[in-house]
């Protein structure tokens, strides 16, 4: 092929020209980010992002009108992609680098590279504990947000008329006032003389909440039902906007259609609305469920020594111990377990995308 | 209606209202602490009711101004954001194209790692390119973590949304351009504005990574965290039930003003 | 809005935008990322030479900052010190936490660059790490006179034996509170901590010091004397054993008022400065300084390097070390005050100061200072590994 025809060829198929440009610059802000190439190799890494540039540039003005619609995705994801890059993927690898590191000194603050894989054996090992509660804690609370969530969802999609972005907007604005507050505020309704306790006393439901291991001899802070809880109340509206969103978007008509056909609401309800809702209690327990796994918060104030979670301990390795490292390796482990379960989710809901 | 449908009909009202009072109850509390005057530093224990608080709502500039420079941050971080992220919302529902697994799992990402590791490790550059810390440094920060959510957000919302209606308008004669600001835009708006939303309260509400990053920067956040070691004066209290007097207020110029744009293009159509 | 999918909706059959928009989009897009690193770069390359922490202190000038632990000062001092010197300070609040802190200012600090404030408050065991690292300047005594009223057993400690780097701004002692309503008795010792009575009521602190120090004593051993982890084993046993049974109910930090002003807790780990604060409202809560022994502990002013206001550093130093000011100092802060004298001013104030001038908790007597111990200072992989085994314990 001659020069002139292989450049052609290349051009009509914008698409590889799109998605090309798009790694190619994401990954030189990377690595010009990272620092991971420097001197002479950043300017050889710069002059390919500037190449990358004019091919692009040559597409669209030389390209038709089909090229310049395949091309526009990546025109789109550009900017959002490049900021991602710069400031989540760069600093990630950094702090990849930083996990197979070690320090000499408690004190440094610039470990150095050494392969140092017992930081993750560290932190499969003494933190396993850790990261089984953190997702135990996680995963009941996402249960309790949608059984929670989705009446209330379901309420504002169906019933609620005119009133619908109000009520939309009730469920967000609790969540405009501080984290902490909030969170403080539980500590005065839960504690042990509170307002909780009390009914609870008034209602002689004391031994059956603590049969039930929710009260622990005459506590509700400082157990473990108390760090779920503050973990359900604080995600319950990342898990109520996106069911209602996808219920917002069922055609009523077809409700009333299941109706005539199965005759009973509740049928009609698992037929149709409870399927289709599937998309939105998908996103939501994704939501939920991921911060969810690292909060420290909810653990450091409504919980005890025996409730900790996986983020009191990641914060602890680094703001006190000053273990970077091993912090970092748990990060790491962390993230990679929930991606995976991410996936395995996906394919197990049968979704084709992620939300 | 069957009795079992009506039963089921009450039955999931009632325990959607109890869901409105569980979502309240801190609130509620709040409100009411603000109204607390504290026997010492800590504003936890009920022991009288007074107005003064309100009196002076200001007193604790610490907090006060923290408050302020909390507010410039989310609103800044919203805008970029909704921005960025909408624009990637449209890219991944309205196109096919190669690579959309991979941004879409590239979504996912900042939101499956623990803040500690997202403030950290943005520290960590901005340290090695000697940025300096501050508003800057705090806002992109914070748009790096909402671009995600809004991303994801819009796109839910959109995903049904019939481009063929742009077409549509073309055919009839609109510029492309036309057709989008005119069509699309606003059947997407709810979508984006939701987004936005939930962004400007993740913002707000913004610890750990903020943590990190501030440099001597002091948000709403991390005042409260931090000086509540040692006090938790009522005017924490106060200043929250303003910041949901306030939103409840937008909430319903926006419910009104919607109302009424709806009224009036009822009568022009 | 009910629309209903439509299949092929992702290939609409026009370009979406006219060619020149396109162009111009793209372009402004790629242009701007690019520059994005290079702003970035050039942020950098401004600060390069100077502070990368917000607005420094002037050099050499005639300005000050003090970061200090919240409520921690009266109302006036700091204004009238402007007034009587003329020196432009700031004061601020934002040291909560000594770790907290530390990790904050390590980045910017081993990067040989400056921080905002000049002068710090570090707990005595934190001051001395930043002695060890470098990061405190050697003060400007020679413009300190009223050093000489400071109490002599707080000057010089064995991390900065000859007082160069560091002199004190308070101290206090720590010991158990408990609310007489939730516990239905008196409680006078550690070994209260331990009962079973308390079970699942018990609050210890975070600072493992004053926590492992009052179990030392408790155990008959002298947390002043240690050397190594191995000296204070059983005392960690002991605690990690309280723990697995149940116990305790949370490590905190100040905010065990909270829960002891409720009777969420019945006994707790406490620092005297907050309870007698508590106390003037709560006569439930009370302090007591363990029948084993108590421990005492004290924070350190340190000029923090990179900074030149080293005349500013001085004037508020020997300021707050004249006993007329230092009294109202300790009435803000609530804490023991180390200025030699200061009993004096407060008994001649009458009334209400009249009466902390006898409190002994405030002023304590000699047969109470000799109940008191400081913790040893440890070395870095000593205090690795307390500070490890300590984190175990409360869970993290």
């Amino acid at each position: 092929m001659t020069r002139t025809q292989r450049l052609a060829s290349f051009t009509e198929r914008p698409e590889l020209v799109g998605l090309g440009v798009l790694l190619l610059l994401g990954s030189g802000v990377i690595l010009l980010a990272a620092e991971i190439t420097s001197g002479a190799l950043a300017y050889v890494v710069g002059g390919l992002m500037a190449l990358a540039l004019v091919g692009y540039a040559t597409t669209i003005v030389r390209g038709t009108s089909d090229d310049r619609r395949s091309i526009a995705p990546y025109a789109l994801l550009k900017p959002g992609v490049l900021w991602l890059s710069i400031f989540f993927l760069a600093p990630l690898w950094a702090l990849f680098v930083m996990s197979l590191s070690s320090k000499e000194s408690r004190f440094d603050f610039f470990p150095d590279f050494t392969w140092e894989w017992a930081n993750y054996q560290e932190a499969f090992t003494r933190f396993r504990p850790q990261f089984i509660r953190s997702f135990t804690y996680a995963g009941i609370a996402t249960l309790l947000t949608i059984l929670i969530g989705f009446p209330i969802a379901y309420v504002i999609a169906f019933r609620g008329g005119k009133y619908r972005m109000l009520l939309l907007g009730l469920v967000v604005i609790p969540f405009f006032t501080s984290y902490l507050i909030r969170t403080l505020a539980w500590t005065t309704l839960m504690s042990d003389n509170g307002p909780v306790m009390n009914t609870l006393e008034t209602l002689r439901l004391v031994t059956v909440f603590e049969w039930l291991q929710i009260v622990d001899d005459g506590r509700l802070l400082s157990t473990p039902a108390a760090v779920i809880g503050g973990l359900t109340y604080n995600f319950l509206p990342f898990m109520i906007l996106p069911i209602y969103v996808s219920l917002e978007k069922i055609d009523t008509r077809l409700v009333d259609a299941a109706m005539d056909l199965y005759s009973s609401a509740s049928s009609a309800f698992r037929k149709v609305v409870l399927p289709l809702a599937i998309p939105g209690i998908f996103a939501g327990s994704l939501l939920v469920f991921i911060p969810a796994s690292g909060d420290f918060v909810n653990a450091q104030f409504l919980g005890s020594p025996n409730t900790t979670m996986i983020g009191n301990s990641i914060q602890d390795q680094y703001l006190k111990q000053l273990n970077y490292p091993v912090a970092s390796a748990m990060s790491f482990v962390l993230m990679v377990i929930i991606t995976i379960g991410v996936l395995v989710y996906t394919k197990f809901m049968g979704t084709e995308e992620l939300a | 209606m069957s009795t079992s449908s009506r039963v089921g009909r009450w039955g999931i009202n009632a325990v959607a209202i109890l869901g409105f009072i569980y979502l309240f109850a801190p609130i509620f509390v709040i409100i009411l602490f603000s109204f607390n005057d504290p026997a010492g530093k800590f504003n936890i224990q009920w022991s009288g009711f007074t107005l003064d608080n309100w009196a002076d709502p200001f007193s604790e500039k610490q907090l006060t101004d923290a408050l302020l420079v909390s507010l410039r941050v989310a609103f800044v971080s919203t805008i970029i954001s909704t921005f960025l992220g909408s624009l990637m919302a449209i890219a991944l529902s309205r196109y096919k194209f190669k690579g959309q697994g991979g941004v879409n799992l590239f979504l996912v990402l900042p939101l499956t790692s623990p803040e500690v590791v997202i403030g950290a490790s943005l520290a960590t550059l901005f340290l090695n390119r000697s940025v300096e810390f501050g508003y800057t440094t705090v806002i992109i920060a914070h748009v790096m973590f909402q671009i995600s959510f809004v991303a994801l957000t819009v796109r839910a919302r959109i995903r049904g949304f019939d481009w063929g209606l742009e077409q549509a308008a073309m055919d009839l004669g609109a510029s492309p351009m036309r057709a989008f600001w005119k069509i699309t835009f606003p059947l997407i708006l709810p979508g984006i504005l939701a987004a936005s939303l939930l962004s400007f309260a993740l913002s707000i509400d913004d610890f750990i990574i903020t943590f990190f990053n501030a440099g001597s920067l002091v948000t709403f956040p991390l005042q409260i965290f931090g000086a509540s070691r040692v006090t938790i004066p009522p005017q924490i209290n106060i200043l929250a039930t303003m910041i949901l007097l306030a939103s409840v207020g937008i909430m319903v110029l926006g419910a009104v003003a919607g109302s009424i744009r709806r009224k009036r293009l009822g009568q022009t159509l | 809005m009910n629309t209903r999918p439509q299949s092929g909706k992702n290939t609409p059959r026009s370009p979406r935008w006219s060619r020149r928009d396109f162009l111009i989009r793209s372009s402004l897009a790629g242009a701007g990322m690019l520059s994005l690193p290079a702003l970035l770069a050039a942020c950098g390359d401004d600060n390069g030479g100077s502070s990368s922490d917000g607005t420094g202190g002037g050099g050499g000038g005639n300005s000050l900052v003090f970061d200090n632990w919240t409520a921690y000062i009266d109302d006036e001092t700091v204004a009238n010190f402007i007034a009587a010197t003329g020196i432009d300070m700031k004061y601020l609040e934002t040291y909560n936490d000594n770790n907290e802190y530390f990790a904050k200012v390590q980045p910017v600090l081993s990067k040989g660059k400056k921080i905002d404030a000049d002068i710090l408050a570090p707990t005595s065991w934190m001051a001395a790490r930043y002695v060890s690292l470098g990061w405190a300047q050697k003060l400007p005594l020679a413009s300190i006179p009223n050093k000489a009223n400071l109490r002599s057993d707080l000057i010089g400690p064995n991390w900065d034996p000859n007082g160069e780097y560091s002199l004190p701004w308070q101290t206090g002692t720590a010991g158990i509170a408990y609310n007489i309503s939730a516990t239905g008795r008196e409680v006078r010792s550690v070994a209260d901590l331990f009962a079973p009575e308390f079970k699942g009521r018990v609050g210890m602190l975070s600072e493992m010091r004053d926590t492992i120090g009052l179990i030392l004593m408790s155990e008959g051993i002298d947390p002043s004397t240690l050397t190594s982890f191995d000296d204070a084993a059983p005392a960690f046993e002991k605690l990690a054993k309280a723990n697995a049974d149940g116990q305790i109910r949370q490590f905190t930090g100040n905010d065990y008022m909270d829960d002891l002003d409720r009777g969420d807790f019945a006994v707790c780990v406490a620092w005297s400065g907050d309870v007698i604060q508590l106390a003037k409202d709560n006569p439930d809560v009370r302090f007591v300084i363990p029948e084993e022994g108590g421990t005492s502990w004290y924070d350190s002013m340190i000029w923090v390097t990179g900074s030149e206001n080293s005349d500013a550093v001085a004037q508020w130093m020997n300021y707050v070390y004249d006993p007329e000011n230092a009294a109202k100092i300790a009435l803000g802060s609530g804490y023991m005050t180390p200025v030699v004298g200061v009993r004096e001013v407060l008994e001649a104030m009458g009334g209400e100061e009249a009466e902390m001038a006898n409190d002994p908790l405030l002023f304590p007597d000699d047969v109470t200072l000799a109940r008191l111990r400081v913790f040893a200072s440890l070395g870095e992989e000593e205090e690795a590994k307390f500070d490890e085994e300590f984190s175990k314990i409360s869970g993290a």
